[in-house]
Order: C-alpha cells, then structure tokens, then sequence
C-alpha cells in the first residue's frame, strides 16, 4: 500500500494548484525572512564596525596628544580630556563592549532587536543597569521580527494545516472513503501514510529551503554543523507535531469545515493563547515596578551620596590603603571623591535593581516551568539559543560587561589614588573586552518534548479505532 | 458466496435491519427492491463491514464477515451510488491506484486491457477522471473489480442518473461478471433493470426481505404488482 500511497499522493500533491500554490508562499516567505533576517545582523555588524572604528580613530588621537604632552608641546584639547591623566582616558577613550551577531544570527532575531549589542563603559558610568534592564516581559521578547524563526513557528502550522486539514474528510465527502473502507487495508495506516507522505514533502521542501538559505548567507557549516543539524531537527519535529495533531483532528472531526476550525483554533490555543497567557500570568503573579520610580530612586542614593562625597572619600581610603600607597602628593581632585561614591551608590542601589531583576526572573522562571504547554514557546526559545539570541545569551552578555566595566574602573583606580599620569606606555595594558557566546545547550530535550506530544496526540487520533461500531461506521 | 443468517442492526429502538436471511450463490445478481430505508444500504454496509450487525452474522466466500475484515474485502469489489474516484487522475491512473492498495500489481497493459473490458472507450484511458460521466466512471468502478479478480460484487444503486444507454452497458457488464461466476448484490429502485439483470429479485421494507423471487419465473408486470403491494402503494388505475 506505501508504494502506491507514495507514488499516487506525490502525483495528487504536484497536480494539485493549491500545494503548488502554498509551496511557492512557503519559499517566499523563507526568502523573505531570510532577507529580514540578515538585514538585521548586517545592520548589527555595522554598527558595531562603526563603533569599533571610532574608537581606533579615538585611540590614534589620544596618542598624538599623549606624545604631544610627553614632548613637552603645548595641546589645544579641553583640559579634562587631554589623557595623561587616567581618568581622562577612562572616560574619554573607552573600549567597546560589543556582542556581534553569530553566523546562525539570522534564524531568529529573538531578544536581538530589544538589548543593545555594544556599549563603552567607562569608569565613571553608572547606568549600566539602566542599559541592561529592559522592564519588558520574557515573553513578549520571545515573539515579534519576521525571521525564519517567525516563519516556522507562526507560518509553517498554518500552511500544515491547509495541507492537511481534509484528508479524510474530503475523501467522505466525495465518496471515495467507501470505496477505499472496500479494499482490505487498514482506514488509519492509510491515513497515517497519507499525512506521513505530505509530511515527507513538506519536510523536504522545508530542508531543500533551509539548506539553501544556510548556503545562501555562505554560513560555514563545518563551524556549525551540530546547531544546524538541531534548527532542522526541531523545525521537521515541530512540522511533526502539527502533522499528529493534523491526523487526530481529521480522525476526530466530521467535517472539512470542523477539521478546518479544530486545527485553527488549536492553533490559536498552542502559538498565541498560551504564550499571551503565560505573559499575563508572569505579569500579574511577578508585576514589575515602575522604571520611573527606580529612575528616581537612582537619583535621590546619588544625589544623597555627592552631598557626602568627602566623608565617603575618608572612609573609602581607610579601607582601601592600597589605591594610595605610592602617593606622596595627597593631592584630593573630584575624580577621587567621585570614584568613592560611586562604590557606595552601587552597593545602596542594590536592593532598588534587585527588585526589578527578581520580578524579571521569576516571570522567566514562570515561562521555564511552562514551556512544555506551548510547542510554539519551546521550539521559539530554542531556535533564539541556536542564533545566540535567546536571553539565557543576553544575560551572558552583560554579566560579561558588568565583570569587563569593573576591570576597567580597577584598571584606573590606583592610578588615581596614586595621582600617577597615564603614559603612552600605559595604553598597550588597557583591559579589552571579549564577547565568548554561551554554549548552546543540548536541544534533544526539546526533541524529547516535541516527538513525546505529537506522539501523545498519535494515540489520541488512533483512540478512534477503539470507540464503538457506531462511531467507526462514521469515520466511513 | 454471500450468505446472511438473521442478520440484524439495530440503532436504539430503531430496527433498520431485522432478522435478513439471503443467500447468493457463484454466478447469481441478486437485485434488492425497496423504498428509501428499507434496508438495503444497510445490508451492504454490513456485509462490507462498515458496521457491526446487533445479532446474526454474514458470510463472504464462506468467511465470517466481522471475524474476517480484511480477508472478505480481498474477494469483494463495491461500487457505490456516486462513484468518486480521484478526479486529477486518469482512470488508468485510479485503476493502478485502487488495485495497488488491494494487493494486485499491474503493468500497463493489463490495466488498459481490464479497462476495454470494463467497456471504456481507449481515448478515454488515459483522460483525467473529473472530465468522465458517472457511466464512465462507473465503468472504470467494474474494471477495478475486474482487476480485482472479485469473486462478490457489491452495487448500491449504481444505475440512478444514469442515462438509458449507460444503464443497458452497465447491465451487459454486469452480465459479462456473472458469467465468470461472480456474485452479485445490487440493491436498486430500479424494477426495470431488475427484472433484466438480475437472477433473483428481494424487496424490503422495514428492514425485513417480504418476498423473493426468481427473476425468469416473474413477468415485470407482476414484479410491479408484487413490489406495490409489498409497499401497501395504490396503484393509479385502482
């Protein structure tokens, strides 16, 4: 029966205008998305190449005004800038911390277009938790550019769907079921061969495109093998689930018109309503508080904290002797009291930016307790992981800036305390930032979930065959 | 080759087969008479297995028909009212299909030629099914019972909204299986085609077999009699 449910279904698929119709939307949107997506990523690398090669100019001229200095010559530059002086260069001739796009980048734009990839942190910068706490959802971060994450996730169930939503059904209603229920072969191996078979083309249609994508944007696949392997993976188990769900619903419903709706509402139910719930559910049980309050909060510790900035300086040298060993000026300028503020504003504003991330966290654990409801938000989290975009990535990146802005401010504050210059000599010992993304975790836990409820949602449709006679003479 | 004792279905209260007792042997058509519900889809529906009898039990080639499903459809062919076979394929194409599932591999040739046996005309072969007539189609369903090699025939009126011609072409095939030993149900409101075709003749009501004749011993005058008053119908005349 396969080979002739292969051969015949092939012949009806190619011959069918509509398939040819919905295959030729599914490769324009993959084009499409694709072409969004690297649109993206380009924008991405070219501001942080901009960003870059400034400061590379920066950098030359910090360094014929240090040599001017040094030399004795007189320079035209404001006097706080000119960089022999360490906090001139801490401020003034920063690194960049940048987060450049990986090369899957373009598979799904994820928490991507919300954060910032590049930021230039320098030792008198305090609103690095401001640049980093997005007061946005998890989950509203999940879903959004039209990448091809967008195109599988959302897209791909509803053209399944089109595909599949009257196999048996249309067979019912012109007739030819009866026919077929005549020869002696199994009703659900054939329909499962059926779906199985427009299963297998959509497949391939869907790795043809994506492999073709992957050489399109000249990805290296041997630096990407495995995650390549896992994106295709999860895309043709996640196109399975709809597959089973497909087969239940033509098992279950009468009608095409009652498959038609079945599918689409659990469709509604599986990619928009339960993510939306989840949302809501996070933003209820975890509410985050006003962005304008901590703003405020913020200003009031450091508008307190400089009232008392030679106090706090006194202290900060008792307990810190070592920034001011070698000084033998003892020579006090605002950049010493300010810098010893700042260590006592970060530790009062603690709590106030704890709050926020806390709420953050347990709305992302709330979604991580979840997952496994909505195929939608587990493969959508996965393909983000894939792209290193996702936003286990994004906290990697900045606990990575938080620790590099540190080293930086560490890296100047002796010379500082010691009111020792800043030489060209010094500049080939600055601290530079380097972007490692995360490791992307195994995804055969997504698999497991994925092929365990279209498996589930198998036995459901089969249940059919177990009802009583009645109920069977009407799958006929 | 098609046997039923007391075979009954019951829906609810609703009696819609009661107790049928039939017997068609090798080369046999049996034609079922009977208003709308009398039972006759019901009875076929059974014997194909669609449904399960409440009581009784039916035989296909002397297989237990709700112990046997798949073995009994091997030796049946079916051809329903409306004949829908897959219209964006050619009827060489059906007849490949519908054979291949049941087990049967043909080549080419042997499909054309169960075709022109089944009275299709050649230019039509290799024509897409949504451009046939239901005479043409339903030649195409008596080719797939040919290439079956169906030892029993199953006909739910398969001559309504056909025209004349068509009609007298499906009976000449249906007498072209009888001579190859096939056993034939066809259940029918056609009293004119009955008379013609079959061997023996059953009408119904009320999910019960009234009266059963042999076709050549009862004029068609009588067959009408017989089925009008089987139906408690006035005549006009009277």
């Amino acid at each position: 029966m396969l080979r002739y449910n292969f051969k015949y279904e092939s012949i009806l698929l190619f011959r069918s205008k509509w398939i040819q119709v919905l295959i030729g939307i599914l490769i324009m949107l993959f084009g499409f998305a694709t072409y969004n997506g690297q649109q993206k990523t380009q924008k991405r690398k070219a501001d942080i190449e901009k960003v870059t090669a400034e400061i590379r100019t920066s950098d030359q001229n910090m360094l014929k005004l240090l040599d001017s200095v040094e030399h004795g010559l007189t320079v035209t530059a404001r006097p706080w800038t000119i960089p022999n002086t360490p906090m001139a260069v801490g401020n003034y001739h920063p690194r960049v911390a940048s987060k450049p796009p990986s090369e899957l980048s373009f598979l799904a734009t994820g928490q991507s277009d919300m954060f910032t990839h590049f930021v230039k942190p320098t030792v008198r910068g305090d609103d690095l938790a401001l640049n980093f706490s997005e007061m946005t959802s998890p989950v509203q971060l999940l879903f959004g550019s039209f990448d091809l994450a967008f195109v599988i996730i959302f897209l791909l169930p509803l053209l399944i769907i089109a595909f599949s939503y009257d196999v048996l059904s249309s067979e019912r209603e012109s007739g030819s079921l009866r026919l077929l229920a005549a020869q002696p072969i199994l009703l659900y191996k054939w329909l499962m061969q059926k779906l199985a078979l427009r299963f297998f083309w959509l497949a391939a249609i869907t790795t043809a495109t994506v492999l073709l994508v992957f050489l399109a944007n000249q990805v290296p696949v041997s630096n990407n093998f495995s995650a390549i392997l896992s994106f295709l993976g999860i895309s043709l188990t996640y196109v399975l689930f709809w597959f089973a769900l497909a087969f239940a619903v033509n098992l279950w419903a009468e009608s095409s018109a009652k498959n038609a709706v079945a599918l689409l509402g659990l469709w509604v139910v599986f990619v928009l309503l339960i993510p939306s719930i989840l949302n809501q559910l996070g933003s209820t049980l975890y509410p985050i508080p006003s962005r304008a309050l901590m703003v405020n909060e913020m200003r009031t510790i450091k508008a307190e904290a400089t009232e008392r900035q030679d106090v706090i300086l006194d202290n900060y040298l008792r307990n810190h002797p070592e920034y001011a060993v070698n000084d033998t000026t003892q020579e006090r300028s605002f950049w010493h009291s300010y810098m010893a503020s700042q260590n006592l504003i970060k530790k009062e504003l603690e709590p106030v930016l704890s709050k926020y991330e806390n709420q953050l966290q347990k709305q992302q654990q709330l979604l991580d307790h979840f997952t496994w409801l909505s195929p939608a938000i587990l493969v959508q989290r996965s393909m983000n992981q894939l792209a290193d975009n996702g936003s286990e990535s994004y906290e990697g990146y900045r606990n990575r800036v938080i620790v590099f802005a540190g080293e930086w401010r560490d890296h100047f504050l002796p010379m500082l305390y010691n009111n020792q210059a800043f030489s060209s000599e010094d500049y080939g010992q600055l601290p530079e930032f380097t972007y490692t993304p995360i490791n992307n975790q195994s995804q055969s836990s997504v698999l497991v979930i994925l092929l365990c409820s279209g498996l589930v949602v198998l036995g459901v449709g089969a249940l059919r065959f177990y009802v009583s006679s009645d109920e069977k003479h009407s799958i006929i | 080759m098609i046997i039923t004792n007391n075979l009954t279905k019951k829906y609810g209260d609703f009696t819609a087969l009661d107790h049928l007792e039939l017997r068609v042997k090798e080369g046999e058509i049996y034609c079922l008479l009977g208003a709308n519900g009398a039972g006759k889809t019901t009875t076929i529906n059974l014997l194909l297995g669609f449904i399960q009898p409440s009581s009784g039990s039916a035989f296909i080639n002397q297989l237990d028909v709700q112990e046997n499903l798949l073995e009994t459809k091997r030796f049946l062919a079916y051809i329903p009212e409306n004949l829908m076979l897959y219209p964006s394929l050619s009827a060489v194409e059906n007849l490949d299909y519908f054979s291949g599932i049941g087990g049967k591999n043909l080549n080419k040739t042997q499909l054309e030629e169960f075709l022109e046996e089944a009275g299709l005309q050649s230019d039509a072969f290799h024509k897409r099914i949504s451009s046939f007539s239901k005479g043409m189609r339903q030649k195409v369903g008596i080719a797939i019972a040919l290439a079956k090699d169906a030892k029993v025939l199953l006909l739910d009126e398969p001559t309504s909204g056909l025209d004349p011609k068509a009609s007298n072409e499906f009976g000449h095939l249906l007498q072209k299986l009888r001579a190859k030993g096939v056993a034939t149900l066809m259940a029918t409101h056609d009293l004119f085609r009955a008379k013609e075709v079959a061997t023996h003749i059953g009408i119904m009501k009320d999910g019960q077999l009234k009266q059963q004749f042999v076709a050549d011993a009862i004029s068609l005058s009588q067959l009408e009699k017989a089925y009008l008053d089987t139906m408690e119908y006035k005549t006009i005349a009277s």
